[in-house]
């Protein structure tokens, strides 16, 4: 982002704690291989430097995207093998040798993330295992490429400026390194990629609704730990002139998934300072003999245990009453929601849809059309197949028959971030917010588009929160909000991407009746600004106020459509769903 | 049946309930409403020992109970329906119904008996027995709750916001099911709802609740007919 850019979007923050870490980090490099001058010191600063790169490539995919690696040893060892082979063997210079490595990693990283994209948990972590074994067992068996056990000598190092010949400049070589990969995944952290990637942390679900394509995200969060892996095995094996296998092997995965998790996996400062701890707390210990690995141990259990963000989380709970909230200018437009069509078109038109689980036919055969500038209410007994029909027509779900037309096209097959980008936004009926991310992290999510420029971003997700009137509640972590306020913030991110089309799903449902006419009043003023809206909603004196038609299901099928003063006097609608007509209308 | 004296509780650095004082008398009805925020929730978790305070005690007949695990005071008979279901979502609703009742020792003859009063009242659960938690629609949930928190043949009912995405015809069956277990079980109830108007209808007394702290009481009929309640929870709905 160019100066020209933040003069332009205000609603970026002056100043920002993290460009005085840099800055710091940068005195910090120039120092620590002046004050540890020894020959075994520097080597370990070297090493630490190695280590803090792999595990900052942890960070993009365990702290970022929520994703468990336990192969960031194997993406270490493949870029520490470039170097090793390609300045030994094949006689290429440094720089190339570790533009090969990158690529390696790159690759390879790709290969694992498109393979996992749909798996997560313990899935996740047994295929990285098998991943990382596999790497192993090739390092150290396939003897005519990478030398086997006993690995390979007399690695070269690169030149930068001055021969790095001495551990000292090399050893500020490597800081410098980690430095500047540091800065690039503390900067990553605020991007659009960045917070689509928390976004899949905190709800996958909800992420890729919103408009977030989940799979290509968590393929892009892979490939990049990869590199970064990589780039810290090169400089690695260039800063000890020589690797064998055991510097690779699973061990070494597990201890980068310790150093991230001590440090704090949701920053950049967390991983380096989780290497650092354990990069030298073995050496620290090492006067104490055989039960140095008890103590070691123990160490990193009583961190997790009572630090579960980690040291850089603790150190920011204490330092919490010196953050700055973040200054976020207001919107410069109003939210433009509904699209361009002309009213009274038609925009989404079902055609005999049905869905099917196993045995239970959930949704059998329904029609129905929604033209634009209507709120259409979709009412019916519990289990009648409303929430089904609303996942199926935001992509969730895959039809087991039927067409969905919307906006003149077909939507069935698509990811629903596809179809979000199309115009369609959706709430959900168990909130399912970014919970750790602040209400205007929230909303940035939703606002996010392709092509559209930050600014735009900001400003749309800024005119979507002063519309639901949270703006002095923009710097809160969600989690913190009561109930009601979540529901707003939920709805201020469907509204963001400016959809056409917005599916509610028991919007009023958890608020009183006082709250209700407060969302009944939103209600209309969207409509009034031309969206086009699809509820569903068991409060019928809700209904009845703000639905121009509503569809009545029952058992997965259509059983009455109408206004919704008719369809609610059908002796059908009033036996199957209303029981006591007055009592359900509040009148 | 129970009192809370003077009850505080925080979450973390952020304070929910600043001293608050409320009984429930033996096969009463009573209903909390309040805003959202309000600490209505927060005041269930307390009684059923989900939270502890920090000051305060809450006596159940007579005993204190606060400082126990949410496990010894679900054994002493009070049962809590959570807000948003909270049901096992990957066993059937045959084996949640079982473990309502876990705070007991297990019966066979007497397990079945309850389940057969439970698809009674739901009759949905019966035909649903052996599917899997997460399977049911929203309602179906919502009514399996209730189940497995009757399950326990609790005294004390604590009951969060029951009608939660009920169709209307089943919100009117769960306030009648609510006010049958009061009546023929002697089940004392402590209910947090959102639809106050319905609460109230079949409450005994009420409590309204603003920030933490109660700030009206009295006779559901007197807060249905209350101007600031109508205001403030009733969508300023008129008197009948």
């Amino acid at each position: 982002m160019t100066s020209n850019d933040s003069k332009k979007a205000p609603s970026r923050p002056r100043f920002r704690p993290g460009y005085l870490a840099l800055a710091l980090g940068a005195v910090v490099v120039v120092l620590l291989p002046l004050i540890f001058t020894s020959r075994y010191t520097t080597n370990l600063l070297i090493l630490g430097a190695a280590w803090g790169i792999a595990t900052l490539g942890l960070v993009v995919v365990l702290g970022y995207t929520g994703q468990i690696s336990l192969a960031q040893a194997a993406f270490y060892g493949i870029g520490a093998y470039a170097v090793a082979l390609g300045t030994t063997r094949w006689g290429v210079n440094w720089w190339l040798a570790l533009i090969l490595g990158l690529a390696a990693a790159f690759l390879a990283g790709a290969v694992l993330g498109s393979t996992t994209r749909q798996l997560g948990g313990h899935y996740l972590a047994m295929v990285t295992i098998c991943f990382q074994i596999i790497y192993t067992l090739i390092n150290t068996n396939w003897i005519a490429v990478t030398g086997g056990p006993d690995g390979i000598s007399n690695i070269k190092r690169p030149p930068f400026l001055v021969p790095l010949n001495t551990a000292q400049r090399y050893a500020w070589f490597a800081l410098a390194a980690l430095l500047l990969v540091a800065g690039l995944v503390w900067w990553l952290r605020d991007t659009a990629l960045g917070r689509a990637m928390r976004a899949i942390r905190e709800n996958e679900l909800a992420a890729e609704a919103l408009g977030v394509d989940t799979r290509r995200v968590k393929v892009i969060a892979f490939t990049m730990s990869a590199v970064i892996a990589a780039l810290g095995g090169a400089i690695y094996a260039s800063g000890y002139l020589y690797i064998s296998p055991d510097s690779f092997n699973f061990d070494h995965a597990v201890a980068f998934l310790a150093m991230v998790l001590v440090g704090g996996s949701d920053s950049a400062l967390g991983a380096i300072l989780g290497a650092t701890l354990l990069t030298f707390l073995p050496e620290w210990l090492r006067d104490l003999q055989r039960i140095y690995l008890v103590i070691y141990g123990c160490a990193i259990i009583l961190v997790i245990v009572f630090m579960p963000e980690g040291l850089w989380g603790y150190a920011k709970l204490l330092g919490r009453r010196f953050a700055r909230p973040l200054v976020l200018a207001p919107a410069r437009g109003t939210l433009r929601v509904g699209g361009r069509g002309k009213a009274g078109e038609e925009i989404l038109r079902v055609e005999h849809l049905v869905k099917h689980f196993g045995g239970v036919k959930a949704v059998e055969g329904v029609d129905f059309a929604v033209r634009r500038g209507e709120i259409h209410a979709l009412i019916g007994p519990n289990g009648s197949g409303k929430t089904t029909i609303i996942n199926l027509l935001s992509g969730l779900y895959v039809p087991t028959a039927g067409r969905i037309h919307f906006l003149g096209g077909d939507v069935v097959g698509l990811r629903p971030s596809r179809i979000a980008h199309n115009g369609m936004a959706r709430s959900f009926q168990n909130l399912r917010l970014f919970r750790e991310l602040t209400v205007w992290e929230n909303v940035l999510v939703g606002a996010q588009r392709e092509k559209s420029r930050e600014a735009e971003t900001r400003d749309r997700a800024m005119a979507a929160i002063e519309f639901v009137g949270l703006p002095d509640k923009a710097n809160e972590i969600c989690r913190n909000l009561p109930y009601g306020h979540q529901k707003l913030v939920e709805l201020a991110r469907a509204l963001a991407g400016e959809p056409d089309l917005l599916l509610l799903d028991e919007p009023g449902a958890g608020l009183n009746q006082t709250e209700k006419q407060e969302l009944i009043q939103l209600l209309k003023r969207l409509n009034a600004m031309g969206l086009t809206i699809v509820l569903v909603e068991h409060d019928m004196s809700l209904v009845s106020q703000v639905a121009t038609l509503a569809t009545v299901l029952n058992f997965g099928e259509k059983i009455a459509e109408g206004t919704a003063d008719a369809v609610l006097r059908y002796p059908a609608v009033v036996e199957a769903y209303l029981g006591n007509r007055e009592v359900a209308l509040g009148v | 049946m129970f009192e809370i004296h003077d009850v505080h509780v925080a979450y973390g650095a952020v304070t929910a309930l600043r001293g608050i004082s409320l009984e429930v008398h033996e096969r009463e009805i009573v209903c909390l409403l309040g805003a959202n925020g309000a600490g209505k929730s927060t005041t269930l978790r307390t009684v059923s020992g989900l939270l502890h305070p920090l000051r305060g005690e809450i006596l159940l007949q007579g005993h204190p109970i606060h400082r126990l695990s949410a496990e010894a005071i679900a054994k002493r008979g009070i049962s809590h329906v959570p807000e948003g279901r909270r049901i096992f979502p990957g066993l059937t609703v045959r084996e949640n119904l079982i473990l309502g009742a876990s705070n007991r020792p297990l019966r066979w003859p007497e397990l079945e008996e309850d389940m057969a009063q439970m698809f009674h009242i739901f009759p949905d659960l019966e035909r649903l027995k052996h599917a899997l938690g997460w399977t049911l629609s929203g309602g179906q949930q919502q009514m399996l709750a209730i189940a497995r928190g009757l399950m326990a043949r609790p005294h004390v009912l604590l009951m969060d916001e029951p009608s939660l995405g009920l169709a209307p015809i089943l919100v009117q069956e769960v306030f009648r099911v609510i006010k049958e277990i009061n009546a023929t079980r002697s089940t004392t109830v402590l209910l947090v709802e959102q639809n106050a108007s319905m609460a109230l209808s079949i409450s005994h007394r009420g409590y309204v609740m603003e920030t933490g702290r109660i700030v009206l009481e009295g006779p559901a009929q007197d807060l249905l007919r209350n101007p600031q309640v109508r205001d403030a929870y009733l969508g300023g709905a008129k008197v009948k």
